[in-house]
């Protein structure tokens, strides 16, 4: 699903964000994306979604080299990816799923099949009596998951997540963390950016550290125990 | 070919660009209240242009050109006749009179008024016979009004033409200036106007800064962003051009009878006249083209990829 290539984010400056990654993720992965605050998480997946792009190297998303992409295109990448941060990034204005339903408008689809979708996501979400409801009479959790919704509602293959529970509470954070594996039963790629050992320590998935911008290992669950391996053998 | 889903975002997009202009009244109201400001100068300005043109317009249609002739009075209407044919066929003169000189003392005497004894002493009439034309509809300017007055002067019988060459002329350059001045305060007070409409939906653009990038992050490409404003735009250009017109309209309405006489003696003895609905559209389109134009220039930089 995502394999990245030597790749480097060097910002106007000279600062690296990034700094010759390497990493190849397959159909159906759940990995965490772990390391320090600064540590480059959010750089990578603001590379992955098209936010940056790479000053070398090459990502290919879904088989697709992201790096060639026009800014035009970009969007199109976009459409294929749900994206979860962890201040939500709601409408204040609008409705829950005025929110929701943002995405499918976006894709132009039908307003009838948006209306369907968007109430079973919801209520998938445990959200369908709150649909009417503006984000700030949601309580952090449920706006989480609104922003969660969505994200899944286009049902995209690949789930980028970052820090999606660094605002909630240790209760709320796992009742987010177990729709985004629900998720990921379900048959989507997600790669999940967060430094809450508690979350690590529950969801024992596969691990990518990052530390100064450079793979500083990557783990599958087997491998906790034993010694990190470096980028290099990815 | 567009298909069913772009239909569908274009939708979307307009959806969402109505439903910012309700979510943020003021900022809406205050760019058609600029614009509108700014439109009313405008308007003003052109209505006083287009009134100032009809006036020399007007002068520009009274202008004749007199061809004196070997006429002395004497000869047969039917040499006056056939010298009139000659002149009438030539391109360029749209019709003409004839001055006998009989005629053409008369208004002479009239014209000194208390001197006309002077005359009195005269054995003969001294004036010829002359025919004074009116040059075809089209440009009056000294050229085209020179190579007439040739064509004229060519034409057997006639002995000399006056044409006012020195007024034409004086004309031609008014008109020149005016339409000088008028281009560059139009492009002045577009631009003046392109920045007031570039400035309040960049305004705009702030106060949606969120909802635009949501939109980004959720795959908007950049039209599905810009479209909205664009819209926005347009609909404050239409409401601004059209308060403008009403505005300016009463403005017209009351201000003529306070005017009265000056605005009478600055026209010419001419009526002032408001816009037409051909000059009415005009200042509509130029507003909806502002908005849009504004709307669009404010739009140029948006980064595709935040």
């Amino acid at each position: 699903m995502i394999q990245m290539y030597h790749v480097d984010l060097r910002y106007a400056g000279g600062t690296y964000g990034l700094r010759d990654v390497s990493l190849v993720l397959e159909r159906g992965d759940f990995v965490f994306l772990t390391g320090q605050s600064g540590a480059g998480k959010t750089s990578l997946l603001r590379l992955l979604f098209g936010a940056e792009k790479p000053s070398a190297g090459q990502i290919l998303v879904a088989g697709r080299n992201i790096t060639r992409l026009k800014a035009s295109q970009v969007p199109q990448l976009r459409r294929q990816i749900g994206v979860i941060f962890q201040d939500f990034k709601l409408l204040p204005e609008r409705t829950v799923y005025e929110n929701v339903a943002i995405a499918l408008e976006i894709a132009g689809v039908a307003r009838s099949e948006i209306r369907t979708r968007v109430w079973s996501t919801l209520k998938r979400l445990g959200l369908a009596h709150r649909i009417d409801h503006k984000p700030r009479m949601l309580s952090g959790g449920e706006q989480q998951r609104v922003a969660i919704a969505r994200a899944l509602v286009n049902d995209p293959p690949l789930l980028l997540a970052d820090e999606p529970t660094g605002n909630l509470d240790p209760a709320l954070a796992l009742d987010i963390m177990d729709i985004i594996a629900d998720a990921h039963a379900r048959g989507t790629t997600v790669v999940v950016a967060t430094h809450d050992p508690a979350l690590l320590e529950r969801y024992r998935h596969r691990r990518v550290v990052l530390e100064g911008g450079r793979l500083a290992s990557a783990r599958s669950p087997s491998e906790y125990a034993s010694p990190a391996r470096h980028a290099g053998a990815i | 070919m567009i298909d069913a889903r772009s239909t569908r975002r274009i939708a979307a997009a307009l959806r969402a660009g109505a439903r910012g202009a309700r979510e943020r009244p003021l900022v809406f109201g205050l760019a058609v209240a600029t614009m509108a400001a700014g439109l009313l100068v405008l308007g003003t300005y052109l209505l006083v242009i287009a009134n100032l043109r009809g006036v020399l317009a007007r002068a520009g249609a009274d202008l004749r050109l007199v061809a004196f002739t070997e006429l002395r009075g004497a000869e047969s209407d039917d040499a006056v006749t056939a010298l009139a044919a000659k002149l009438r066929a030539q391109d360029g003169v749209a019709s003409l009179d004839y001055v006998s000189p009989a005629a053409a003392l008369e208004r002479l005497r009239n014209d000194l008024g208390q001197d006309a004894g002077a005359l009195d002493g005269l054995d003969r009439n001294p004036l010829p016979g002359s025919f004074e034309l009116a040059p075809a509809a089209g440009p009056r300017d000294p050229a085209s009004l020179r190579g007439l007055a040739d064509r004229v002067a060519a034409v057997p019988g006639v002995t000399e033409v006056r044409w006012g060459e020195p007024w034409v002329e004086g004309y031609a350059r008014a008109v020149r200036i005016a339409e000088w001045i008028g281009a560059a305060l139009g492009v002045f007070l577009l631009l003046v106007l392109g920045t007031i409409v570039a400035s309040t939906v960049r305004l705009s653009l702030h106060a949606r800064a969120d909802e635009i990038q949501i939109q980004r992050l959720v795959g908007a490409g950049g039209w599905f962003v810009r479209l909205p404003f664009c819209l926005e735009g347009a609909l404050q250009g239409l409401l601004a051009a059209g308060l403008a017109l009403a505005v300016l309209r009463g403005l017209f309405a009351l201000g003529l009878p306070l005017l009265g006489d000056a605005l009478s003696w600055l026209l010419g003895g001419q009526p002032a006249v408001f816009f037409g609905p051909a000059e009415s559209a005009l200042l509509v389109a130029l507003g909806v083209a502002l908005g849009t134009g504004g709307a669009l220039a404010s739009l140029v930089n948006l980064d595709e990829r935040a």
